[in-house]
């Protein structure tokens, strides 16, 4: 069939045009707006003074954006390792053919349909508060006395697993989905030959989830690079330095905070590229540390 | 050939219908009074509307930082409304929300159909001062310092360098208190911290727990207390460029609150997470003072249903200190635009929503303190129009605490550990702060 130029090109240009405008441009844009100081993120260019790395320099001089960075790491590796790995044993208990699957499916993916905000607040008033709160009650209950969860010292923990809690589900129905894809047949020829689950799951399950792995890994990652609104909820006037997110710092620094109006754009462009740059060093280490092409089936 | 015919005569038919329909008013006035005396007030009664209807098809774009169910909003649209019947202006408004922040500069940039907006004053007059009108002389005509309190106006001129805003919602920080707790243990107002320390063992006799305080404020909190030691320009001279361990003041204030805390004044659970200590106060009625802004009486009493006899009194003075007595004090306020068309107008809206009645109407139905002094704040707000009256220099929000964006949070977390008791001295705490630099 003889191709039509005009008629692939007519097709391809609005999605590349879109593409350029909404993506690349701002992309761009951004990577320039690091190397210069700017106070106004949409202010004019003539306003912008070329700074060099002076504002990566600053970033990582402040106390504000390594404590945040502190905190995404132990947000992505505590919260990833206990996300992931809870994600992935509900999913293989969902699929090894326990009764009500449908309802724990649901049940677990639910707090994703709930409202991070609404959510976030339930976390703290009802399961972390001192005096009414579930977790005080249940210590009383068993004659133990009241935890201060939200206390400066515990208040990243709280966050941290209130977070975990909402996230499970979504990574659990990946799982699920390629647990699903893995012939019945592998693990019947398992079981005849005596392999028991555990052997199962680690010589059959592990192995050929290895792609599903790799991406969950990476929408972790950038979950976690624009982890914002829990850190918002649980510092809701002034940022704290155990809550604080890169994000949270890059808004802070281009629009201010309460009783705070320097604003610094450029700063806060370096910041973003940062993330950027962190995401797609993730991505590439995890595709060089896990291969999802050495298997078929 | 007809059909032009046609054109033409429908055409004559509706101009002379207009004629007639314009000319009507005129020749029923002329003919209608059947005295003298009714002529004259017809005519008088004209004038007005002439004169009132001076914005006629004049309109109004204003970009509001609250939305249209909440009670601000709803008093804002009845002024727009009042405003355009009075004076022929339509107001047409944005309702923005809290993300006007966000949003306002970015428009100002651009040059949006903008004519007034709200926000914050101090972001208006250091953010945004390029792009606000010069309000100066309007407001000498209007004689606005009468209707307005001088420190925000001052203040905000200092700024910008001129007037470039209506005060609109002015707030008042300093202790917030049960009236009726203060009554039944039969303490007075206190004025220094050894009175404050004296009344918070009083109340605690009687068993009464003396300070609500959320972390969300903690800065807040100490932020006053370091500025009675050092004034607001010491502690900004101080998070900006360290030393703290020097400081014989910032040593000391620590100490006084580290006595404050392991005397037992701070309620129980406090530091607690916003808003929960502070509920305490209309949850439980065993709580008596919270250091906050004057919003904090109609949130605890909107969160909590109860109806606080609040009484607001200045943070108190520290002895060897800077002898401060200003109080915090913030506003959101109405900005008009330097591009605007229409600036007068704006202004006069402003002005007729910031005064008078709706102004009256905005303090009764937000529970807040009104923008004209000569109105009445509510019982709630009790002794906040005379604190803001005596403050002659108002202190930022945490008092120049913030002044170091690069230390903020870690600054914030080292505070609010000091209310945890987490420091054993007042130079441990100043330790902390110096690990920051």
């Amino acid at each position: 069939m003889k191709k039509n130029k005009g008629l692939i090109i007519g097709f391809s240009l609005p999605i590349v045009i879109t593409l350029c405008v909404m993506y690349i441009y701002p992309v761009m844009r951004t990577l320039l707006m690091s190397f210069f100081q700017i106070e106004s993120v949409t202010g004019d260019t003539s306003t912008w003074t070329f700074c060099g790395l002076g504002n990566y320099a600053n970033v990582f001089a402040s106390a504000g954006f390594k404590a945040a960075m502190w905190n995404m790491f132990k947000i992505w590796l505590v919260g990833g390792i206990l996300t992931l790995s809870l994600a992935l044993l509900f999913a293989v208990i969902l699929c090894s053919g326990i009764r009500f699957k449908k309802f724990f499916r649901a049940a677990i993916y639910l707090p994703n349909v709930v409202s991070a905000v609404a959510l976030a607040t339930m976390w703290i008033q009802y399961v972390y508060n001192n005096d009414y709160g579930m977790l005080n009650k249940m210590l009383e209950m068993v004659g133990l006395e009241g935890v201060k969860w939200l206390s400066s010292d515990m208040k990243f923990w709280a966050m941290l697993f209130a977070f975990v809690f909402g996230a499970v589900g979504y990574y659990m129905l990946i799982f699920i989905s390629g647990i699903e894809r893995i012939p019945v047949d592998l693990y019947e020829a398992a079981t005849i030959d005596g392999a028991n689950k555990i052997a199962q799951f680690t010589k059959i399950t592990l192995p050929l989830l290895r792609g599903i792995i790799k991406t969950n890994i990476t929408f972790w990652s950038v979950n976690t690079t624009t982890f914002f609104l829990w850190s918002k909820m649980f510092s809701p006037i002034d940022s704290e330095a155990s809550t604080i997110v890169p994000v949270v710092y890059l808004y802070n620094q281009i629009f201010g905070s309460k009783g705070s109006y320097t604003r610094d754009a450029g700063a806060g462009a370096a910041v973003g590229i940062l993330l950027a740059l962190i995401i797609l060093v993730v991505y590439f280490v995890v595709n060089k540390i896990i291969k999802d092409d050495e298997l078929e089936f | 050939m007809k059909k032009k015919l046609l054109s033409a005569l429908l055409s004559v038919a509706m101009v002379a219908t207009l004629l007639v329909g314009c000319g009507g008013t005129t020749a029923t006035t002329e003919e209608a009074p059947a005295t003298e005396e009714a002529a004259a007030e017809e005519t008088a009664a004209e004038e007005t509307a002439d004169a009132a209807k001076q914005y006629e098809g004049v309109t109004l774009n204003f970009w509001s930082m609250w939305n249209s169910a909440e009670p601000q909003g709803q008093v804002i649209q009845a002024a727009a409304d009042a405003f355009e019947a009075e004076t022929g202006a339509k107001v047409n408004i944005e309702w923005k929300g809290r993300d006007i922040q966000q949003l306002i500069m970015a428009a100002l940039e651009q040059g949006e159909a903008i004519d007034l907006f709200e926000d914050d004053y101090a972001r208006i007059a250091k953010t945004y001062v390029e792009y606000c009108y010069d309000l100066t002389d309007m407001a000498a005509a209007a004689n606005y310092a009468d209707q307005s309190f001088a420190c925000f106006n001052d203040v905000a001129t200092a700024w910008a360098g001129f007037l470039p805003c209506v005060t609109e919602q002015p707030q008042v920080g300093g202790v917030f208190y049960n009236k009726d707790i203060f009554a039944e243990c039969g303490v007075e107002v206190p004025t220094t911290w050894e009175e404050f320390m004296a009344v918070c063992q009083t109340l605690v006799d009687n068993g009464y727990q003396p300070l609500a305080l959320d972390t969300a404020y903690a800065r807040f909190n100490m932020g006053y207390h370091l500025e009675r030691y050092l004034t607001e320009a010491g502690v900004s001279e101080l998070i900006q460029n360290g030393g703290w361990a020097e400081s014989e003041g910032a040593i000391q204030a620590a100490q006084d609150i580290i006595d404050f805390v392991n005397a037992g004044y701070l309620a129980d659970g406090a530091p607690d997470e916003y808003p929960a200590s502070q509920n305490k106060i209309g949850l439980t009625g065993e709580v008596a003072m919270v250091v906050c802004a004057n919003y904090v009486a109609a949130e605890v009493n909107n969160n909590t249903g109860a109806e606080i006899n609040w009484g607001m009194f200045n943070y108190p003075t520290v002895a060897n200190g800077s002898d401060s007595t200003n109080a915090y004090a913030g506003a959101n306020s109405i900005a008009v635009t330097s591009y605007s068309e229409n600036a007068q107008a704006a202004f006069d809206f402003a002005l007729f929503l910031t005064s008078g009645e709706f102004d009256q109407q905005m303090a009764d139905t937000a529970s807040q303190i009104p923008a004209d002094p000569r109105n009445t704040a509510p019982a709630i707000m009790d002794g906040t129009i005379e604190a803001l009256t005596a403050t002659a220099n108002p202190l930022s929000w945490n008092m120049g605490l913030n002044d170091n964006a690069d230390v903020k949070e870690a600054s914030n977390e080292i505070v609010i550990k000091l209310f945890e008791g987490a420091y054993a001295t007042g130079a441990d705490f100043a330790a902390a702060m110096d690990a920051l630099y």
